[in-house]
């Protein structure tokens, strides 16, 4: 509960902060939607070509693309730290971190969120009532709960990727060359898994499982049935990996060496 | 009266990869690691009683940093006990730092971009301080750091030494009964000093709040702390009062000298000091001298009567030997004559 309230505190902080520089904040509300705007036109000229692939309609594989703008857009919102190992750990900040009687992560959180990254999940459902319109797509009234659901799900699996990395940084100096790959890694989740070989398709599964975050949570609203059984798997998937994730985190503060002065 | 900190052979080692050299000692580096153990501190012990001023001092490297960034749970000990404010730093670590105010004086614990109350506001939350306590303490500690007119600016528009109170007021937020400082004096002005000195004092006199500070400037340890802990090399070499070194180390007294003829030898001086123990050292200047006597009366008045008697003198100053040269002095040659 407590957790919630400073949420909503630094997020009024950060909205304060935001308008202060008010030009700033028009430029960049502007830009991002601009960007939004060349994404979306991006993904239907890339997709536009394209019939079927494996199985998979134009209008399906854009559906998915869709799907996994949302939970990336939340997860880039909250998880910005892909420079966790600089900011952090280089430069010593983690030393008043930790001198705070807040979770680390959690602060690590608040201090960087960046809301104007929510702006994806504008651009993302824009393109699944797109694709969704074209495909005749049905909905129950449940499916906007079980949307939020797997959203979570997907954003979760992605957090928990990038917070193992981050966490890599207690142990080693040296995985911000990592991160970039990750980001790369994660992209392959956009697309039907069944395209890949079953090595990659076993690995964006079970190991980096970034196909939690489009394809099978997609599949459900889809209404392909052979994928339902993963489709309900990623809130499970979800959870266990952050679980884990937050257990390797809290096993690498201990472990934190401190900058030296 | 109980004790604030207890540590018992706390330790600390870092391990530090030596590499070999040459592009093949690189090649057998990829394969076999040599790890160096360096221990940063070495099994120290020491308590610190509710309400105490302590000055943990050290040169750089001696293992002052690691050894408060124990204390204060940020790092996890090798091996060791520590035991401050009855908590287990590192394992109860959200529990344990509400009881605890930090201060670096090289890192900001405020934020950078916003107000300093915006920053004192998210603290309020962070530490869950209730209004009314809020406001009767930090009336207080504003008041008395005078920084009122500061808190409506953002932190980056202020002088180092408006920030650096801001800081201390920000540690005090949540009124811990233990305060650590590290070098929270560094590169400010003489009347800013004076302030939170004066401030720091106030704290520990109406809260009992203990501190541990350290710092390079050994004017706060004199006018703040009563015991010194000094650290060399990762281990304790003093630990009492800070009269006792003066008393202990700092026996003697200084008579500079300045001569108004130019070429007095230190052959010539000698014998002016004959039965009463003493040294002559050459001083910064031509024509200066300075005799190391005893302090004691009739040594000070016999040797200043000898000399004036022999020889023209234009100058004359007697000091005391300061703290900073014992100090200098025990570091030089180890703690041999306590």
């Amino acid at each position: 509960m407590k957790y919630i309230g400073l949420f909503f505190q630094y997020a009024a902080q950060y909205m304060k902060t935001r308008l202060t520089y008010r030009t700033d904040m028009i430029v960049e509300i502007g830009s991002d939607l601009m960007s939004q705007a060349v994404n979306f036109i991006f993904i239907l000229l890339v997709f536009g070509h394209t019939t079927m692939i494996s199985g998979w309609s134009r209008d399906e594989i854009i559906f998915i693309y869709g799907f996994f703008l949302v939970p990336f857009a939340i997860f880039g919102a909250f998880f910005n730290i892909w420079d966790f190992n600089d900011r952090y750990i280089v430069k010593g900040e983690m030393d008043r971190i930790l001198t705070r009687p807040i979770h680390s992560l959690f602060q690590i959180v608040l201090e960087r969120m960046e809301l104007e990254s929510l702006f994806g999940v504008i651009t993302g459902t824009a393109v699944m009532i797109y694709a969704g319109s074209r495909l005749d797509l049905s909905f129950a009234w449940y499916d906007p709960f079980v949307m939020v659901l797997l959203v979570l799900g997907g954003t979760l699996v992605y957090a928990s990727i990038f917070v193992l990395i981050a966490s890599i940084s207690f142990w080693s100096d040296s995985p911000t060359s990592i991160m970039p790959m990750m980001y790369n890694i994660g992209n392959y989740g956009r697309y039907p898994v069944n395209i890949y070989n079953n090595i990659i398709r076993f690995v964006l599964t079970w190991i980096l499982p970034f196909a939690f975050v489009g394809v099978y949570p997609a599949a459900y609203f889809l209404g392909r049935e052979e994928w339902y059984t993963y489709a309900f798997l990623t809130p499970v998937i979800g959870l266990v990996f952050f679980l884990f994730s937050i257990f390797m985190w809290n096993v690498g503060v201990t472990k934190y060496r401190g900058a030296g002065n | 009266m109980e004790n604030m900190i207890e540590v018992k052979d706390l330790r600390k080692e870092f391990k530090s990869h030596s590499s070999r050299s040459g592009l093949k000692g690189a090649f057998r580096d990829l394969f076999t690691r040599q790890y160096k153990v360096v221990p940063a501190v070495n099994d120290i012990s020491f308590t610190v009683k509710r309400g105490e001023m302590v000055g943990y001092i050290g040169e750089n490297g001696a293992g002052k940093s690691t050894s408060i960034k124990m204390l204060t749970g940020i790092l996890t000990p090798t091996s060791g006990i520590v035991r401050v404010n009855g908590m287990d730093p590192h394992k109860e670590r959200e529990q344990f730092v509400r009881s605890i105010g930090v201060v670096f004086g090289q890192r900001s614990q405020l934020w950078w971009d916003i107000a300093v109350q915006e920053s004192f506001r998210l603290l309020k939350k962070v530490y869950n301080v209730p209004d009314d306590v809020y406001k009767k303490h930090m009336g207080h500690v504003i008041e008395s750091l005078d920084i009122g007119p500061l808190l409506d600016k953002p932190v980056r528009k202020l002088s180092l030494g408006q920030r650096m109170r801001c800081e201390l007021a920000a540690a005090l937020l949540h009124n811990p009964p233990l305060l650590f400082l590290d070098e929270p004096t560094i590169g400010l002005d003489v009347l800013v000093k004076l302030k939170i000195r004066e401030f720091l004092k106030e704290m520990n006199a109406t809260y009992n709040t203990t501190v541990l500070l350290t710092t390079h400037d050994l004017s706060d340890i004199e006018a703040l702390c009563e015991r010194v802990v000094m650290l060399d090399e990762g281990k304790i070499i003093y630990d009492g009062q800070l009269e006792s070194l003066r008393s202990n180390w700092g026996e003697g007294k200084q008579i500079e000298f300045q001569f108004a003829n130019a070429g007095v030898t230190k052959e010539e001086l000698q014998p002016l000091l004959a039965e009463l123990d003493g040294a002559w050292t050459p001083g910064d200047r031509q024509n200066v001298w300075i005799a190391n006597v005893l302090n004691e009366e009739h040594v000070i008045s016999e040797v200043i009567g000898r000399v004036a008697a022999a020889h023209k003198i234009t100058d004359l100053k007697v000091h005391e030997i300061s703290i900073e040269d014992i100090i200098r002095n025990i570091y030089e040659e180890g703690v041999t004559n306590g």
